[in-house]
């Protein structure tokens, strides 16, 4: 099992949620959250006052899957959140040792 | 067999077969009272059985020793799966002891019979003290019932112990119940409309009930709280039977104590017809509009008897110096009304079969904040519910409900409209979305109350401290038309209501008939159209686009179109989110928000030279233009509107551009045309001339030298350097306002300027003088800042300053000594802080560095 961690444009994330529906994957987490790598802040004045806008709003998506549907979704975020600029975000991924369904308990693949 | 206990393999069955018998007997049409009642026997009967049993097999005495029912079920009231809460009453520590393992045997026997109990001990002596931090045991112990053993026991505590310390106690209690209640109203938001809401502890829930028995009982209007309210009004037993059917039905659906009426289980309610009698069939948004119906009677008489009890004990001399104020009502200015202990109160209730009066009530709640008492709602309600009593004006005129819409605090004045059914009345298209409940995830309010919330989130602005709000308050409070707005909100998701495809499109069909009825102006309706039909496209922008892409920036503001009508789409996107459900608009969403709002403002004020005027290209603009100015030549038509900026159009009018080409047409003859409209002491002037040097000093200078406040101003000019100027300006000594002569005299005055006639510096000298010398309430720091790069021909030049009367005429003076042209100008003030935006050129071209910098010296010496 592997764990996605996608940061995206938040413009990005309903065509990033309709690809991975379109592969059957459903189930993730959303979180809005701020932050910038190259793609530095800049800085806005309004009405007279300085706004620096450093860390920039991004949509943070994390899910795990089974093995076989890893690279399938690494693709489908791929393709649907790249724009070809600075600031289209990142993909991480990590091994995970176990899942475990709280209902009932169940382990493993199953549980996802 | 007198010395064995009934063995729980025939207890149980027994008790068993008994709830299925009651559960049946619910389902097949029984009330929730009888249901109810049976339940609470059948517990009765299992525990007398279960504890008398016990106490003769252990050979305990039956003196010393009492069982209570308290809460719920000391009131006779037990639902399905509800706790039982019962007491042990001991006479001494020694029988508190001994009974030990009896309790044990007896709480483990009722738990394996399927009865929830949650019991509590107390000797004798314990219960003399009130303790301070259990408020909830005391208020249970209010209805305390006797259910076995020492019965003696039992009425010396109702009787002899309980009796003092209970009435000294009550202002305590009264306060923690007060506390309790409201800490629970707040918890879910102060509302009963709540999509999926809880039966029990929601606002309007039977807890509602409850604590206003309590409250009525702990101030003295019951003797006893365990005689079943069946001298309560109609509507209340109505009310309680409904709820009580409903929370039943959930226990006996869910088999555990679960309140919370899903959607699920709401269509399975308005399948059977739960809690009615007319045989109606209703589908479940239907059947949930009786639920609201319903808590709301629940609520509302909870919350008046709130505002009636004080929640601390009053001394003598502090009641005798509330009853001194009380009998001075504030204001006595002859209103047949006043506030009293915060709150607005009815002094004159006949007065009320005139609805203006009422109109004038709520539009001082919208102005003042101070919100209706309960009981002058009551006195309103009475007489709306009764025809027969004369009643005069009963329709609402837009000038009085745009005053309303328009002040300061709107909600305070459409909350009691909404319950007293005068929101309908005013706008009978609100119907269509009355307690509607519309199936979202999202959503946690019905669409009125969401409609509702979404006005008090914005006049909550004024005051707040919630860092989400901290950017969209000064937009709030500088907003133009706030009336056009907050009648938007209204109006925007009516068509939830409606048997459409597309919410906004029944939204827009509300527009027109309120529109029709209520008589709006033609720009009024426009403005209100443009929100209600944009008004999911920000959110979207933001969600759905990269804000930072000047391509997103530039297509919104396409959208937008004026500045104006942005600050009003901000602050509606901002309160339609925010009242979704209280963690709706995260920070994160506010931010993105702003941005967006900062990036199109900005694109505004740095583009407006960018986009002029082909008139050729507008012909259905052009073709009402010249019908409505009296089908004028379409050549002559044209020529007018050459070359103005495209926010000319934007923010004009059809109507107002065709009385603009009239006044251009009299320039042949009179080469100043002035127009000055007003209302209060808030003034417009238009004017039209030939542009000519230090124009926009000149007349920024009349304004000065009588007293006018300039608030806004645009400056504009066509391509044959025809200059069209609007300004607002407050009339600070009132002079027009009391004076109407005094109009033709002041626009005279403008024309001699202008045209020569008359000297400037001496109407001046006095009143400038006079201004200088009077130090400003807030300090705003002067920044000034140049921009070459937003226009092909102009430079911007961008200046944050102190406003002050007259300021605009010393900058228009400085712009003018210096030759600097104003190609356009955009005037904006924010509480003491103006912010002027002007496009600037010499000899046909951008101002030079060196002008630059002699211009920022001048300006930096003039404002300071």
């Amino acid at each position: 099992m592997m764990k996605i961690e996608a940061i995206i444009q938040p413009s990005r994330f309903e065509s990033v949620k309709e690809a991975l529906a379109e592969i059957g994957i459903e189930g993730m987490t959303v979180i809005e959250v701020r932050g910038h790598g190259r793609q530095k802040g800049h800085t806005e004045v309004y009405r007279g006052r300085e706004y620096t806008v450093d860390l920039i709003p991004k949509v943070k998506l994390e899910m795990v899957l089974p093995d076989q549907l890893v690279n399938r979704a690494v693709e489908a975020i791929l393709k649907s959140a790249k724009t070809g600029k600075i600031g289209d975000g990142k993909i991480f991924l990590t091994r995970v040792e176990e899942a475990i369904r709280i209902r009932n308990e169940e382990r493993g693949e199953g549980a996802l | 067999m007198e010395d064995s206990v009934t063995p729980l393999s025939v207890l149980a069955p027994q008790c068993d077969a008994q709830r299925e018998r009651i559960r049946k007997l619910f389902e097949s049409g029984a009330s929730a009272q009888e249901t109810l009642r049976q339940l609470c026997e059948l517990a009765d009967e299992i525990i007398r059985r279960v504890f008398g049993e016990l106490q003769r097999v252990r050979e305990a005495g039956s003196q010393g020793l009492a069982l209570l029912a308290l809460g719920g079920y000391g009131r006779e009231v037990l639902f399905p799966y509800s706790d039982l809460d019962l007491l042990f009453l001991f006479g001494n520590e020694k029988t508190e002891e001994e009974s030990r393992p009896l309790i044990a045997e007896f709480s483990r026997t009722l738990w394996d019979l399927g009865f929830r109990v949650s019991s509590a001990g107390r000797t004798f002596e314990e219960c003399r003290r009130i303790e301070q931090d259990n408020a909830e045991f005391h208020l249970a112990m209010l209805d305390r019932r006797f259910l076995d053993g020492d019965k003696s026991l039992f009425e010396r505590l109702d009787s002899k112990v309980l009796g003092g310390p209970e009435r000294q106690s009550r202002p305590f209690l009264m306060a923690e119940l007060q506390r309790l209640t409201r800490d629970r109203l707040a918890r879910y938001g102060n509302t009963i409309f709540h999509l999926e809401p809880n039966v029990k502890d929601a606002p309007g829930g039977l807890r509602d009930f409850h604590s206003t028995l309590w409250m009525r009982q702990l101030a003295g209007d019951r003797r006893d709280p365990r005689i079943s309210p069946v001298n309560e009004d109609e509507l209340t037993r109505s009310a309680v039977e409904f709820l009580s059917a409903i929370r039943c039905f959930l226990h006996y659906s869910n088999e555990r104590n679960d309140n919370t009426l899903t959607y699920e289980l709401q269509a399975e309610a308005a399948r059977r017809s739960l809690g009615t009698d007319d045989n109606l069939r209703r589908n479940a948004a239907e059947w949930m509009r009786l639920y609201y119906r319903h808590a709301r009677t629940l609520n509302r008489q909870l919350l008046r008897f709130m505002e009636q009890r004080p929640p601390s004990a009053l001394s003598l001399r502090q009641r005798l110096l509330n009853a001194t104020i009380r009998s001075k009502p504030e204001g006595g200015n002859g209103k047949p009304f006043a506030v009293r202990d915060g709150l607005l109160e009815i002094t004159n209730e006949q007065a009320y079969a005139d609805r203006n009066v009422t109109y004038l009530l709520l539009t001082e709640a919208a102005r003042t904040g101070v919100c209706l008492s309960r009981e002058a709602e009551r006195s309103i309600a009475y007489i709306m519910a009764h025809p027969e009593l004369p009643q005069r004006n009963s329709r609402v005129p837009w000038p009085v409900l745009s005053e309303i819409l328009g002040a300061d605090y709107p909600g305070v004045a459409l909350r009691p409209m909404h319950r007293l059914g005068l929101l309908i009345e005013a706008l009978p298209e609100f119907r269509n979305i009355d307690s509607l409940v519309v199936r979202d995830f999202y959503h946690r309010y019905t669409v009125d109350e969401h409609s509702l919330r979404t006005i008090e989130h914005l006049q909550e602005l004024a005051d707040s401290s919630d860092p989400r709000a901290v950017h969209f308050a000064p937009l709030w409070r500088t907003v133009d038309r706030r009336d056009l707005l907050i009648l938007a909100l209204l109006l925007h998701d009516i068509g939830k209501g409606m048997p459409v495809e597309n919410h906004v499109t029944g939204s827009l069909q509300a527009l027109e008939t309120a529109a029709d009825r209520l008589k709006l102006a033609p720009e009024e309706k426009t403005e209100i159209h443009f929100l209600i039909e944009h008004h999911l496209d920000m959110s979207a922008t933001v969600q759905r686009r990269d804000i930072f892409d000047p391509a997103t920036v530039a297509g919104f503001a396409a959208t937008a179109g004026t500045h104006e009508r942005l600050q009003r789409l901000s602050l509606l996107t901002y309160a339609d989110i925010h009242a979704v459900n209280p963690e709706a608009l995260t920070p994160w969403k506010a931010e993105m928000l702003w941005q967006l709002f900062v990036s199109t403002s900005n694109y505004f004020s740095r583009t407006l030279d960018r986009d002029r005027l082909h008139a050729s290209d507008e012909g259905a603009m052009l073709e009402q233009v010249r019908q409505l100015a009296g089908d004028a030549p379409k050549v002559e038509v044209e020529r007018f509107l050459e070359g103005f900026p495209r926010r000319y159009l934007a923010v004009h009018s059809a109507a107002e551009m065709a009385a603009h080409f009239e006044m251009y047409r009299k320039l042949a003859t009179d080469p100043v045309q002035t127009e000055v409209k007003g209302k209060h002491h808030s003034f417009a002037l238009t004017l039209l001339a030939a542009d000519r040097p230090a124009l926009f000093a000149s007349i920024a200078g009349v304004l000065a030298a009588w007293g006018m406040n300039i608030v806004k101003a645009d400056a504009f000019a066509n391509a044959a350097n025809v200059v069209l100027d609007t300004f607002q300006f407050v009339d600070l000594h009132r002079t027009l306002e009391l004076n109407p002569g005094e109009i033709p005299r002041f626009q005279q005055e403008i024309a001699d300027v202008l045209n020569g006639k008359q000297p400037l510096e001496p109407l001046l000298r006095g009143r400038l003088a006079g201004i200088l010398a009077r130090p400003p309430k807030v300090a705003v720091p002067t920044s000034l800042n140049f921009d070459d790069s937003s226009s092909e021909h102009c430079t911007l030049m961008e200046v944050i300053t102190q406003d002050r009367p007259g300021l605009l005429y010393e900058l228009g003076s400085a712009l003018a000594r210096l030759s600097c042209n104003i190609d356009v100008a955009l005037i904006d003030t924010e509480g003491q802080k103006a912010i002027d935006v002007f496009y600037l050129s010499a000899q046909s071209g951008k101002l030079t560095a060196q002008k630059r910098e002699v211009l920022r010296e001048v300006l930096q010496a003039t404002l300071s």
